[in-house]
């Protein structure tokens, strides 16, 4: 469905993003694109969404270059980030506009519209002027014009920014339920854990590079040479007896009734943790990975590469 | 998935959807330049006629030339030609027509036709308010075709600058005043690449009328009332294209600026 082959994005003298190579396979799903601010989240969605041509390399979309291609536009529907809607109009009104320029007409802009404006919730309040309507409702607007067309592919830049804690939820929901129609979806953010929330499958960027892509657990496995930590809860004096005999332990923390260990390559030392405690050798009560998460990895890869 | 729109339905679909943009504030501004020099003069003629005075043909002339086409008109397309794509452009509100399958030049000539019926309806109520004034009936078709028509190239030249300069609105202002004014000295070629020429062509020349210092300093040419509609209307045409190919080979990013790609 998407690739990159060393694509490249230069503003002016400023490189917007490196060389970056990728591939999305076809079908539906929901990808996270995690980085910080200014990491080249919003240089790649434009890329992929056709606003911008690649500065160098090759960008593929449906198997073409998406940029001023009507034939690959037909097919995507991007939400830009921010606050970006046209003063003074009613949403309904914007939205048939915005569902002509995708090739509707007739009855089925008419379903289209209603549809869309149903799957974000806001069948009701569609006649109101953005000017009248709360940030949340017109973030459910820009989504429901992304989807007017019906799109193979779902972009989003940094959706969750400025919507209040149920706003995101149903956003979340919303998009997972979209992806579990078939729809891919490619979501930006600079927080961890909304990705988190949304899906197992991230693209990493940072300082305008591709740091790493895959699941969580796939990314945690490059980086074997990082620290993981571990909480053993159970009797601690004696938990740190056996911990300090292991090679791989890198540093340990005492708690009131639980060890931190800092191990290097946990999957070496925990099937020998669990074999100690199932032969009753260590009073280990839980077992804790302490960073085995999103937030971890990207801070081990980003400090890597700063 | 649905197919691309044609050129048609785009300017169709952005004229329509953008239309209400005129009845905002931006668009009261374009009436106003308008209606407020003709409802004045009009005001004026009616308290001249309780005192049992004449409508003044030449008092229509002097509004119609010095107020209508020298000021006004300029400052209509100066203010109404931002509120096309170049408003989107900084309100970051393009990248949402550009991320569409629609053909991009079209989407530029859909935002700034409500802008031209809006400006021309409001001229040719001006240029009727002028005829109670006592205006030459005779003259009325040619004065209301040549706003219509200059308003049409003004625009759309407008639209034009405001996408090849940053600051387009500076650039048209010295044209509109500094560069037209100066067709009262021009040679007769010169002459003909100023709106004045095509606007006095087609509205009929006051040259009876200008006073001493307003003399040409070259002989007044004239262009037969239908080249000069053709030119202007063509003027337009191609200011439009141009700013329409300009749209469509520029990559216009997120930010709303123009990107290297």
């Amino acid at each position: 469905m998407i690739t990159l082959d060393r694509a490249s994005l230069r503003y002016g003298p400023i490189l917007g993003l490196s060389p970056t190579t990728f591939e999305l396979p076809d079908g539906g799903g929901i990808t996270g694109l995690l980085g910080p601010n200014g990491a080249g989240k919003s240089s790649l969605l434009q890329l992929l969404s056709g606003l911008l041509p690649p500065s160098g390399g090759g960008v593929k979309v449906f198997g073409e270059a998406p940029f001023r291609n009507p034939a690959v536009l037909a097919r995507l529907g991007l939400v830009p980030e921010g606050d970006r809607l046209p003063t003074g109009l009613r949403a309904d009104r914007w939205l048939r506009m915005m569902g002509e320029l995708s090739g509707l007409s007739g009855e089925g802009l008419k379903a289209a519209v209603a549809r869309s404006l149903d799957i974000v919730g806001m069948a009701d309040r569609a006649h109101l002027t953005f000017a009248r309507m709360s940030k949340g409702m017109r973030q459910r607007i820009r989504l429901a014009q992304a989807l007017l067309h019906e799109p193979e592919l779902l972009i989003l830049d940094e959706p969750f920014n400025g919507l209040d804690p149920e706003a995101r939820l149903t956003l979340m929901a919303l998009l997972r339920d979209l992806a579990a129609r078939g729809v891919r979806i490619l979501v930006s953010s600079h927080i961890l854990g909304e990705i988190a929330q949304l899906t197992d499958r991230i693209l990493l960027l940072f300082r305008g590079r591709l740091l790493a892509e895959g699941t969580v657990t796939e990314i945690r496995q490059l980086l074997d040479r990082h620290p993981v930590e571990l909480r053993l809860t159970g009797e601690a004096q004696v938990l740190a007896r056996w911990a300090v005999e292991q090679p791989e332990l890198a540093a340990l923390r005492m708690e009131a009734d639980a060890v931190v260990l800092s191990v290097r390559s946990p999957r070496d030392i925990l099937p020998r943790l669990q074999k100690a405690a199932a032969e009753g050798g260590i009073p280990l009560r839980a077992l804790d990975p302490l960073d085995l998460n999103l937030d971890a990895v990207f801070q081990y890869l980003t400090k890597d590469h700063a | 998935m649905s197919a691309a729109p044609s050129s048609l339905a785009t300017i169709r679909a952005t004229a329509r959807g953008y239309a209400p943009r005129v009845l905002q504030g931006r668009g009261w501004v374009i009436a106003g330049l308008v209606a407020v020099p003709v409802g004045l003069s009009l005001v004026l003629a009616m308290i001249a006629r309780l005192k049992g005075m004449d409508g003044d043909p030449a008092e229509v002339l002097k509004v119609f030339h010095e107020v209508l086409v020298k000021m006004m008109l300029p400052i209509m397309a100066l203010v109404a030609a931002p509120a096309g794509i170049r408003e989107d452009l900084e309100q970051r509100t393009l990248p949402l027509m550009l991320a569409r399958p629609a053909p991009v030049w079209a989407l530029l000539l859909g935002k700034g036709l409500p802008w031209f019926a809006w400006g021309a309806a409001w001229l040719i109520l001006g240029t009727l308010g002028l005829q109670l004034i006592g205006g030459d009936p005779a003259l009325l078709p040619g004065r209301m075709v040549a706003l219509v028509g200059a308003w049409w190239g003004e625009l759309a030249l407008m639209t034009l600058a405001g996408l090849l300069f940053k600051r387009g609105t500076l650039w048209g202002a010295l044209y509109f005043f500094l560069w037209e004014p100066l067709v009262r000295i021009f040679p007769p070629i010169l002459q003909r690449l100023t709106f004045t020429h095509h606007i006095e062509s087609l509205a009929g020349s006051r040259a009876a009328q200008v006073k001493a210092h307003q003399l040409l300093a070259q002989e007044q040419v004239t262009t037969h009332p239908a080249l000069a509609l053709l030119a202007l209307l063509a003027f337009g045409a191609l200011c439009w294209a141009l700013a329409g190919w300009k749209l469509h080979r520029t990559p216009i990013g997120l930010a709303g600026s123009e990107a290297e790609g």
